[in-house]
């Protein structure tokens, strides 16, 4: 009987011990420890990619490759593909057989009868708001975090608030009144409705302001601390923000601010200066203010605009080669302008002589990198000021900042010398000095309110009908939808 | 001591067939043998003789001992057999046992009794009586785990893996019952004996055969939860490499999609419908007891097909199916959960039910070692009707005259390039070879009480039916080692199943290629022996004219995969009624691919242009889990009480990469990375997901009468944001077993079974993909880096709050059996709402993004009958035959989606229909006057230009509407055949349209249509089906033709087929001969898949419904299977 109840009690104690043992397995299976996971080495979370100089400076680097990246296909959309489809709608470039275009991208944008149904490929607010986004994300990542190297975390947030004032102009010229996106939180971005253009504009220019006062004058390496003043043009630093600056206000009528700025570059001789035609174009060169650095090898070596601007010994087609210079940018050539024998080309096809911006020389056969696309250049500078001493009624400072360009083109001095005649005169330069940079034309005609006068006549030409509703590219139905409070641009 | 086995009432079914005899336990009946005999001094020779007469027992004795015995008196009327023996024996030092229909006489084997000491002090209890016993099935093993009790009482005991078992505390006469799941119920009176052993008979019902659940095991007599078992022994009766793909036909409420016809195809499987609109939908692979993945990392190559995964985060899901790395000869049986009461337990990874694959283990006993050889061969079974030349060429000449337009240079067919008098049929020269199947096996089972292994080999190799040296080879091992402490209380499992699969095959499937190439297109070979690129004549540019299909030969694909899942258990037995168990198991899947890309495939002309490159793609899943567990076992009042709570702590990483590599000199050193000069990071995966939890199942058993079970999870997974890492689910169901009742007993006796069953609980899906709730930060992709340094992007929203989709599941059954359970039947209603669904909510691009990952109301609701039938229709010594049918009919409904109109989703899905929906437009045929498709707009008007958001009127579903199997099985003496059909009732997109007739791109081997196309409109008035050709399909013509093609209730049409899935013919040496040449067994054995297909379908195969895929092959095989 003892010998029992012995045995039973022992049987009690391992079955308790073992409970016991098991019990404590079982609190550390619910452990909330146990269940969380680092994040894939291969990628960085949003919590900690602002912790380090090194992961911070990565995600600037990305707006880079990515602009870049999209400048090589230049044709399938993205920021940069400014250059093709704002050329297509002004009346800078001829889109070769419309009719047969293998893809229907070109051609909307060509006759000027874009609809609601874009391709969000080819569909600038589509392209643009992902990059406002990386920006948003960076400046509050950025400003909350505590280890950065103060100079690092100064230029990385000058370089975001850069960027995204360089998106709103887009959107703004392109757009009209566009939503004033300036965080990165999903909920608030849902439901946005349009701002008036002046808004826009003052947070282009408050962004830009900002970013001048936190970038390096000099030109930073991708750890945005090395500063390597005139070597790789490849970031943006402070007088990059002083050159969209003065454009800003220049395009937003304050002249008095767009000249002053314009003359922070001018002035910077040694940094800045005009280089002869065949130079000007060249990767870093001392007008160059800000360029992008290709990021393919092989065929992707060069610029996007090479690739597709510079036309072989067959001419345009439909596939690879779709654009050729128009007659209209031909003619506006003053005889004797270098600028047409250095940034222009022909190509005799039969009887048929195609004319091609010929400012990047590498096409692409060209499997060597030697050229960067150049996004900001000082020749445009001396344009800005000229244009706002006109505005201002200083005619003769405006005559000499628009000579010094027509002089490097081997033109002589310009005859105009009234407030009209020269704004009328610049505008004509800007269109043979900044044709098929950057949608350059298609916005001059914008807000200098000659784009119903010129496009009257030339969209009819192009296979289209003008109507000044056109001027504004529409919102495209998908994105309607998503945002009730998101109006559409009148006329379509 | 003499056995005093009681045999209460022993029946048997019928004379003509073989005898079975079925053992029931129901205290007062009287039994079916009796005796009447008297007379005095009667040898009991006589008395045996007179047994014999009147119950056709056979009694077997010992002639000397039977002889040295007295004769006995006797006057019995009616006695019962037992009782009749037991009286005629006593004191003749003789016992008797009861072996079916043969009555055993021995000598009595007298043990040293643990009697009673009459010295103890009076008042005392006398020390208590040891039993020992062991108990064994009719074949010699033991039987471990039958229940021991006291005749209207407790349970005392259980056997051990030995059989073995040992009793304190019996009173001398107690009347003991041994009863298991699967052996029939047997009483002994214990008559004062200390040492028993006997046989107890296996259940013969197929209600009694065990089915595995989560956790453990039960019959489907007990189950209480919706399970349906597939055997080991039906797997092995179809040739094929993924077990999955024997369960197609066999399973109501699973219904399987083969992709393709290629070795390693991928499986879609889905149990009870859709649940999840986006996320994935795949069941929970348990292999002996480790979860297991559904689906492959992304392939280079998705020429094996998908298996329905999900793309989820961006990462999508490979070509093939990871079950194809699991010999099918290694499992022992596959079980599909489907309710929630057998799926709760799994908590949040089994929504869409779960699949347990169990492998074979070693029996105690013989060493037996088996081998088996089968060969085979595959065909495509089915060919389209295509265009011969003189048809294809007037279709070509028409589209030409239609559009006005003149031959090209490039129109190789019609110009005079290609010889217009050639007539090749593509289909017979590029899918019209013999697929070779080899499957060879090897197996060593065997053991002892202490310890049990199981051995498996495995080689299997499949070629293609594609011209060119292409096969798929698997070579695999399978391991079970068990062991228990000679106390019996410790016990050990291990088991680990490996395979290594070789995968050759082709980059590009050649079935498109072999429908759509013009049927004058130029020979393959030139006379040389050499590639036939059909070059245009010499001058300034001289181009191939068409793209050489034998040239994808050379772009060649290799993937290596090693699988490798083992798994061990720990169990101690701490005391009489509690057990602590604890499982680890780690699988590791691993695959190495490499595509090559040489320049020899494409034509001379492009090589310039074009430059060579190769692709390397390295990745692996590996996952490691623990779960320590508990068992319960408790007798309260007349039930029993199970309870098993445990903890689960799992880990799986997936890590993958993908190189492009270029710049190679050569054709010839493409596999060598190293002569590349540059090469190209293209993904790389690296994920991790942790998992844990605590579970419980308690299960109460009243007297195998009211059966109760609850499970209990709670989870935590990695899966989810910070906010939400945990979850509860669970579930209750209960089974009333109402044959066991007097009313059925006395007004229902037809009934030989009778069950009601149902079930309630709660489910979740987190096949929701890793790190869903990360804000995620990647590089990049490019060849030249920024500056030289890598970039970091966000790739998408943050949603800390993301959630399981969780599935609530209602179900109710009845099973029943008549005549003994010879015919089985079984009804199933389900009803499954799927809810809180992640869904890629779409957001403005305002936000960065245009969709961000949420739990959005929205509800899916499944529902269905499953029905099943198993009969014994004939049973004899010679010839038997049973059947079984199958049969699901499921509809699927989107019950609820808050603001679906708004929504991205809005063209997709409607409300009240299901998700497998397609919105179609109304074709309502050729325009008669212009020769253009028409189809009726959203106000019914005619138009060959309908808008596609809103004049698709038209709704298909395209999930089958009902589906099941029927199977027969028919033994005649040595020769055994079975017979499984597969139908399943759907609609599909089919090809009666064709490929635009009249359009031709030479370099693109596009040119031929299906001879559907011929009845077409030529002039203006005709009404015809087919539209007018075109060279160009210029403006209506070609909008016209991709809507009639792809979304008009014409082209998703009846895809419905009745298949001839599975015939196995097989014939056993006779037992005579395999004795004079002492082996165990030996068999041939013809096996056929896919044999023919009933069906309207337009198009090659009604499964797969692909132009682009193979379909799934008929395959013959033939082979001998040995065991010594």
């Amino acid at each position: 009987m003892k010998k029992y109840s012995s045995k039973r009690k022992c049987e009690h104690r391992t079955y308790k011990q073992a409970l016991l043992i098991w019990i404590c397995i079982l609190m550390g299976v619910s452990c909330k420890k146990q269940i969380e996971v680092q994040a894939p080495p291969t990628s960085v979370n949003a919590s900690n990619v602002y912790a380090t100089d090194a992961t911070a400076a990565a995600v600037l680097t990305s707006i880079y490759t990515n602009l870049s990246s999209k400048d090589r296909a230049l044709n399938f959309g993205g920021l940069p593909s400014i250059s093709l489809f704002a050329g297509l709608s002004a009346d800078e470039l001829t889109l070769f057989n419309p009719a047969n275009q293998s893809t229907t991208s070109y051609q909307p944008y060509y006759t000027n009868s874009l609809t609601n149904l874009n391709s969000p490929s080819f569909d600038f607010w589509y392209q643009i708001y992902p990059i406002i986004f990386v920006t948003n994300s960076a400046i509050e990542g950025l400003s909350n975090s505590t280890t950065l190297t103060p100079l690092v975390k100064n230029q990385l947030i000058g370089e975001a608030r850069f960027i995204r004032a360089f998106c709103f102009f887009y959107l703004v010229n392109l757009y009209g009144d566009v939503p004033l996106v300036l965080t990165s939180d999903w909920k608030a971005n849902t439901n946005v409705s349009r701002e008036a253009k002046a808004k826009v504009w003052q947070q282009i220019i408050d962004d830009l302001k900002s970013s001048q006062d936190l970038l390096s004058g000099g030109y930073v390496e991708s750890d945005a601390i090395t500063n390597k003043i005139g070597t790789e043009r490849v970031r943006p630093n402070k007088f990059a923000a002083s050159a969209l600056l003065a454009r800003a206000y220049l395009y937003s009528g304050d002249y008095l601010h767009a000249g002053e700025q314009a003359t922070t570059l001018i002035n910077n001789t040694s940094i800045y200066s005009l280089n002869n035609l065949a130079n000007a174009f060249k990767p870093n060169n001392s007008e160059v203010i800000w360029n992008l650095q290709p990021v393919g090898t092989g065929t992707n070596a060069n610029t996007g605009e090479g690739a597709m601007f510079v036309l072989t010994s067959a001419g345009p087609n439909t596939s690879n080669y779709p654009v050729y210079l128009s007659p209209y940018l031909m003619n506006a050539f003053e005889n004797n302008d270098q600028r047409k024998v250095n940034w222009t080309g022909n190509v005799n096809v039969g009887s048929a002589i195609y004319s091609f911006a010929n400012k990047y020389k590498m096409g692409a056969g060209n499997t060597t990198s030697t050229e960067y696309s150049i996004v900001l250049r000082l020749s445009e500078q001396y344009l800005i000021r000229a244009e706002a001493f006109a505005q201002q009624g200083n005619i003769s400072g405006s005559q000499a900042d628009l000579n010094i360009i027509r002089a490097r083109a081997g033109l002589p001095n310009t005859l105009s010398n009234d407030k009209a005649s020269l704004l009328s005169s610049i505008l004509h330069e800007r269109q043979v000095e900044l044709f098929t940079e950057w949608g350059h034309r298609w916005l001059d005609l914008k807000r200098t309110g000659q784009v119903d006068a010129v496009m009257s006549v030339v969209t009819p030409q192009k296979g289209g009908l003008w109507n000044t509703n056109w001027q504004w590219f529409p919102i495209i139905l998908t994105e309607l939808q998503k945002d009730p409070n998101l109006l559409q641009n009148s006329g379509y | 001591m003499s056995i005093t086995a009681k045999l209460l009432r022993v029946m048997k079914l019928t004379a003509l067939l073989l005898t079975v005899f079925a053992v029931h336990v129901t205290a007062g009946t009287t039994e079916a043998q009796t005796i009447s005999l008297s007379g005095k001094n009667i040898p009991l020779k006589e008395v045996f003789s007179a047994v014999k007469k009147q119950t056709g027992y056979y009694v077997v004795y010992n002639t000397k001992e039977v002889e040295a015995t007295q004769p006995v008196n006797v006057n019995a009327k009616d006695e019962p057999l037992a009782q009749f023996l037991s009286l005629v024996l006593k004191d003749r030092g003789l016992e008797y046992t009861i072996k079916k229909n043969t009555i055993l006489i021995s000598k009595e084997q007298k043990k040293i009794t643990g009697s009673l000491t009459p010295e103890l002090t009076p008042g005392l209890p006398p020390p208590p009586p040891t039993v020992h016993g062991r108990i064994t099935n009719e074949k010699g093993e033991a039987v471990a785990g039958v229940s021991i009790s006291i005749k209207g009482g407790k349970t005392i005991g259980v056997t051990n893996d030995n059989g073995e078992f040992t009793l304190t505390n019996v009173a001398d006469n107690a009347v003991l019952v041994f009863s298991a799941i699967n052996t029939e119920t047997l009483e002994i009176k214990l008559n004062g004996r200390s040492e028993l052993a006997f046989s107890l008979k296996t259940k013969t019902s197929v209600l009694d055969e065990v089915q595995m659940i989560a956790y453990g095991s039960t019959s489907k007599r007990l189950q209480t939860g919706n399970v349906s078992t597939v055997k080991g022994e039906d797997i092995a009766k179809q040739p094929v490499s993924n077990p999955l793909l024997a369960l197609e036909g066999r399973v109501p409420g699973l219904f399987i999609t083969q992709s393709t016809g290629l070795p390693g195809s991928g499986v879609t499987v889905r149990i009870q419908g859709q649940n999840s609109i986006s996320k994935g939908n795949d069941p929970l692979y348990v292999i002996d007891g480790v979860p297991y993945a559904s689906q492959m990392l992304p392939t280079i190559s998705n020429i094996l097909g998908g298996s329905g995964g999900a793309v989820i985060g961006g990462v999508g899901s490979g070509g093939g199916n990871p079950l194809s790395f699991i010999n099918p000869e290694d499992i022992e049986s596959i079980d599909v959960l489907k309710d929630a009461d057998a799926t709760a337990i799994y908590g949040s990874r089994a929504a869409n039910g779960a699949i347990l694959i169990t492998t074979k283990k070693g029996q105690s006993g013989l060493s037996l070692v088996s081998a088996s050889v089968q060969e085979g061969w595959g065909k495509v079974a089915n060919k389209m009707d295509l265009l011969n030349t003189q048809q294809y060429l007037r279709v070509r000449f028409e589209g030409k005259k239609n559009d006005n337009a003149s031959v090209l240079s490039t129109d190789y067919d019609i110009n005079g390039t290609w010889d217009s008098t050639k007539n090749t049929d593509w289909q017979k020269v590029l899918l019209g070879g013999t697929a070779k199947y080899t499957n060879m096996q090897a197996s060593v089972s065997g053991g002892n009480n202490v310890t049990k292994y199981f051995v498996g080999f495995g080689y299997h190799k499949e070629t293609t039916v594609f011209p060119g040296d292409l096969s798929d080879q698997k070579g695999s091992v399978h391991l079970n080692l068990s062991n228990i402490s000679q106390n019996q209380k410790f016990r050990f499992d291990l088991s680990a199943d490996y395979q290594s699969d070789y995968n050759q095959i082709i980059l590009t499937d050649l079935t498109q290629s072999a429908l759509l190439l013009a049927p004058d297109a130029p020979a393959l070979y030139n006379p040389d022996g050499t590639i036939n690129w059909a070059m245009t004549p010499s001058g300034t540019s001289t181009v191939s004219t068409w793209n050489n299909p034998l040239s994808y030969l050379n772009q060649k694909y290799r993937n290596k995969t090693v699988n490798l899942v083992t798994n061990s258990n720990l169990s101690y037995q701490i005391t009489k009624n509690v057990e602590f168990k604890s499982g680890f198991g780690y699988t590791n899947l691993e695959s190495n691919e490499l595509a090559q890309n040489p320049l020899i495939v494409v034509a001379p002309d492009k090589r310039t242009s074009t430059s060579r490159y190769s692709i390397f793609g390295n990745g692996s899943v590996n996952s490691w889990i623990i779960e320590p567990q508990i068992l319960i076992k408790q007798n309260i009042g007349h039930g029993k009480l199970d309870v098993l709570i445990g903890g689960t702590l799992q880990q799986t990483s997936k890590n993958q990469q993908t190189l492009y590599a270029l710049g190679y000199s050569s054709d010839g050193i493409l596999e060598d990375i190293r002569s590349a000069t540059s090469i190209i990071v293209t993904t790389t995966l690296n994920s991790t997901y942790n998992y844990s939890a605590i579970f419980g199942r308690l299960n109460y058993n009243y007297r195998d009468k009211y059966i109760l079970n609850v499970n209990v999870r709670s989870d935590g997974s990695s899966r989810f944001g910070a906010d939400n890492l945990f979850h509860r689910f669970g579930s209750f169901g209960g089974a009333w077993i109402f044959s066991k009742e007097k009313f059925s007993q006395s007004h229902l006796k037809f009934l030989s079974f009778g069950k009601v069953r149902a079930s309630y609980g709660t489910t979740g899906n987190d096949q929701i993909g890793d790190y869903q709730f990360l804000s995620l930060y990647t590089t990049p992709s490019v060849a030249a880096p920024y500056q030289g340094a890598t970039g970091l992007q966000p790739t998408g929203l943050t949603n800390p709050y993301l959630q399981w989709e969780e599935t609530r599941k209602i179900q109710a059954g009845i099973d029943v059996g008549f005549f003994s359970d010879r015919i089985i039947f079984g009804l199933n209603y389900y009803l499954n709402r799927s809810s809180n669904q992640l869904l890629a909510y779409a957001v403005p691009i305002t936000t960065g993004f245009s969709s961000i990952t949420t739990n959005l109301p929205a509800t899916i609701q499944n529902q269905g009958w499953e029905l099943s039938l198993n009969s014994i229709n004939i049973k004899s010594k010679n010839f038997s035959w049973s059947a079984n049918l199958n049969l699901t009919i499921p509809t699927n409904k989107l019950v609820d989606f808050p603001n679906l109109e708004s929504s991205a989703l809005a063209s997709s899905y409607s409300i009240g229909e299901p998700i497998t929906l397609r919105k179609l437009f109304h074709f309502v045929g050729v325009d008669p006057a212009t020769g253009v498709y028409q189809f009726t707009d959203s106000r019914g008007n005619l138009t060959s230009t309908p808008n596609s958001s809103t004049d698709r009127t038209v709704l298909i579903n395209t999930a089958p509407s009902m589906y099941g199997g029927i199977g027969n099985s028919f033994r005649y003496k040595e020769f055994q055949l079975d017979i499984l059909f597969q139908f399943v009732k759907q609609e599909g997109l089919n090809y009666f349209f064709g490929n635009k007739p009249g359009q031709f791109f030479g370099t693109s081997n596009i040119g031929n249509q299906p001879a559907y196309i011929l009845s077409h409109w030529q002039n203006p008035g005709d009404i015809v089906a087919i539209q007018r050709y075109s060279s160009t399909y210029p403006g209506n013509l070609g909008t016209a033709f991709s809507n009639a093609q792809q979304t008009s209730d014409v082209s998703w049409s009846d895809a419905s087929y009745l298949r001839l899935k599975n015939l196995s013919l097989s014939w056993q040496l006779p037992v005579e001969w395999q004795k004079k040449i002492k082996i165990q067994d030996c068999r041939f054995f013809l096996q056929a898949q896919n044999l023919f297909t009933v069906t309207n379908f337009k198009g090659l195969d009604p499964e797969n419904q692909s132009v682009n895929s193979l379909p799934p092959l008929r395959v013959v095989t033939v082979g001998i299977k040995m065991t010594l």
